[in-house]
């Protein structure tokens, strides 16, 4: 009798996970989908923007190829080259602004502190794009919307606003005790060596998102791009590429092409991720000891 | 200590960016003989700069310069195409193109942002002089001419010529008893030519804005009708997202309704069975009726704001003449429009040429280009989805047609 009993709780447990699993994996599978999605018509040999069939008829590499060959019209690997450029640079300094910015909100007391963050929070509520016209216009009179100097001016665009969105990481930072900074200037620190040595070694985890968000904003902004770009071809983005692979005069010829940048443009983002998620786990652990 | 590298670090990746940024800056180049200098900048389609397709804005462009000894210009090159390039000028017209290329339907995007030069006078006369009334039309607004036109821009039929004979491609209902045909039944530039032909009109198809769109009366719901049961008819399909093309490929469809960008691939893929023919005509309670395209031209536009006025007039009106149009066609297969070049012999004999100018002069409507217009779009679109996913029937055709017509003669916001 008991034995039965225990039998069948292993058996209702085993049920459950079974069902679980099922779900989960039905779930996993709509989730990866279009991912799996776009990486097989990226290698689709059938020409076209209408498949009928989910995989494809033959596989090719010849969507990658074009994509670096057929340069006339559509210059990808300008595009990608520009795009890293601006992405690289951007990231650098936004993460330097948003992070300091973080640190003196935290770390600091001053007059203007709180009066700085309820203006953070307001400017916060409205969307970045509403300002673009004005921001164009703003970066013509200074003369930064010509040739080269574009990619400056997108680098501006990207990380100028960066100082306003430090509420995660001044929460993470308040997280640590002040008590390790004290100890810090005890022994001589300055307030620049106690966030360089102290606090950012012992953020890694929000160092790390703050760089991945950094260069993601840049990485696929589309809206900027374009109202900044213009007519000037040559300092195109991914994302203005890649859009215009769709336009109805491209989309039959170009359209696994376009599924071919998309998997391309994610390889810079999954390196990134790859390199950098170990550092997710460590954070203060160990630092303060009772 | 490791604090200085890494601010020498931050020292350089600011040098970095400086030294980035001042690479570039433009020297003016000093006329000796007597040449005005001038600088033109003009924004053209990327196709038509490129290496592949035989770089047709550069060389028109020198050869206008060789034409004008009086000026020594200097080009610069920008790409937008006709269909956004309206956009990107009318936000900042004093630091766009002085000569750019744009869809007719988009000038009162420019004309209200100011950017379009009013082209009169001689410069007029001489456009007049090789193109057709209805183009010089589609350029004009309340008298005045806005642009040099160079193409047509509409839609019409390709077939597969062993399927349809050049009898059967004249009505849909021949075509539907013999063949497969793919039409853009949910693209709001394409359904309306089925009302259009029922005498449905839009701003009086004359650009009158006050008349408002008549989409709604006993017409239009006997065409609304009519499409349910096309849709119905097992030898059509809807063609959505590339499908006509895609069927045409594997050889399950035998016509599609598309435009002369489409040409190259239908070409590759029909090779000498490719046919072209304007849109053809429909049954509609027993009386034939013909289907009227939306129809438009692209046109090269001159900036108000142009510091060359009278130069960039007259490429305008060289980048539209017969020797740069037919350079246009052999180079890019660009329709062209212009009247000396009609008779040309290989111009001539193109079906797909003889197709858009059939469309355009006999079973077209001009697209009207008043702002209006833009509340067309979406409750045709509405309607074409409705019908195709059977909400819209029979029963209740005339409430939902009264609904589009309402929807098409408001803004949404009054």
């Amino acid at each position: 009798m008991k034995e039965k009993k225990l039998k069948s709780a292993k058996a209702a447990r085993t049920r459950n996970n079974i069902l679980i699993h099922i779900l989960l994996a039905v779930l996993a599978f709509i989730w990866v989908f279009p991912v799996l999605w776009v990486i097989m018509t990226s290698f689709r040999a059938e020409k076209g923007s209408y498949i009928s069939t989910f995989f494809p008829k033959a596989y090719t590499l010849d969507n990658y190829i074009k994509l670096f060959t057929d340069t006339t019209i559509l210059n990808f690997p300008k595009m990608f080259v520009n795009t890293l450029i601006i992405a690289i640079f951007s990231c650098l300094l936004t993460t330097f602004f948003q992070l300091s910015a973080s640190f003196c909100l935290s770390r600091m007391r001053f007059k203007m502190r709180k009066p700085y963050m309820n203006m953070a929070m307001i400017l916060g509520l409205f969307p970045g794009f509403m300002s673009m016209v004005a921001v164009y216009f703003i970066l013509k009179a200074v003369g930064l919307t010509e040739g080269n100097l574009i990619r400056f001016a997108l680098i501006l665009c990207y990380s100028g606003g960066a100082a306003l969105s430090f509420q995660i990481a001044k929460g993470f930072f308040d997280t640590t005790p002040y008590a390790i900074d004290e100890a810090a200037m005890l022994d001589g620190c300055t307030r620049w060596q106690v966030f360089t040595k102290i606090t950012l070694p012992l953020s890694k985890p929000i160092v790390i998102y703050t760089v991945l968000t950094a260069f993601i904003g840049p990485w696929v902004d589309f809206i900027f791009a374009k109202v900044i770009c213009r007519a000037n071809a040559d300092q195109y983005t991914v994302a203005i590429g890649l859009w215009r692979m769709l336009e109805k005069e491209y989309i039959d010829n170009w359209y696994t092409s376009f599924a071919a940048g998309a998997v391309l443009i994610s390889i810079p983002i999954a390196i990134l991720f790859l390199k950098l998620q170990k550092y997710y786990v460590n954070g203060t652990a160990g630092a303060v000891k009772g | 200590m490791s604090k200085r590298p890494k601010r020498l670090l931050a020292l350089l990746l600011i040098a970095l960016l400086l030294l980035g940024v001042t690479g570039c800056g433009g020297g003016e180049s000093g006329g000796t003989d007597g040449a005005e200098d001038i600088r033109l900048l003009v924004w053209a389609p990327s196709e038509d700069q490129a290496q592949a397709s035989g770089e047709w804005l550069q060389t028109c462009c020198e050869n206008f310069a060789a034409q004008h000894p009086e000026w020594n210009i200097t080009f610069n090159y920008g790409v937008a195409d006709e269909a956004t390039s309206a956009s990107t000028v009318a936000y900042d017209p004093e630091d766009s193109a002085d000569v750019f290329m744009y869809a007719n339907d988009n000038i009162t995007v420019l004309t209200d942002a100011k950017a379009l030069a009013k082209i009169g006078g001689k410069y007029a006369d001489q456009i007049k002089s090789f193109t057709s009334e209805a183009l010089v039309d589609s350029v004009s607004l309340d008298g005045y001419l806005y642009g040099v036109p160079y193409t047509t821009n509409t839609w019409y039929m390709f077939y597969d010529k062993s399927v349809f004979t050049e009898e059967d491609v004249k009505s849909l209902e021949a075509m539907l008893a013999k063949g497969k045909v793919a039409f853009p039944f949910t693209n709001s530039w394409y359904l309306p030519a089925f009302y259009v032909g029922n005498g449905c009109t839009l701003f009086g198809n004359a650009n009158q804005e006050d008349l408002g769109v008549d989409f709604g009366g006993d017409n239009a719901v006997e065409v609304t009708d009519y499409l349910i049961d096309l849709v119905n008819n097992p030898n059509f399909v809807v063609d959505a997202d590339g499908a006509g093309m895609a069927g045409l490929r594997d050889g399950s469809i035998h016509a599609i309704f598309t435009g002369s960008w489409d040409a190259p691939s239908i070409k590759e893929i029909l090779g000498d069975n490719m046919g072209a023919a304007a849109p053809p005509t429909y049954t509609l309670n027993g009386e034939t009726k013909q289907m009227l395209a939306y129809a438009g031209s692209k046109a090269i536009g001159v900036n108000a704001h142009s510091e060359n006025m009278v130069a960039a007039v007259e490429l305008a009106i060289y980048l539209g003449s017969a020797e740069a149009q037919k350079l246009h066609y052999d180079l890019r297969s660009t329709i062209p429009s212009n009247t000396e070049l009609m008779t040309h012999e290989d111009i001539a004999a193109d079906p797909v040429v003889i197709a858009q100018n059939d469309t355009f002069d006999r079973t077209s409507i001009l697209q009207p280009t008043v702002s209006a217009m833009g509340n067309c779009w979406t409750p045709v679109e509405n309607m074409g989805k409705a019908i195709r996913n059977g909400t819209t029937t029979h029963d209740n055709a005339a409430e939902q047609t009264r609904g589009m017509n309402e929807a098409m003669n408001s803004n949404g916001i009054s």
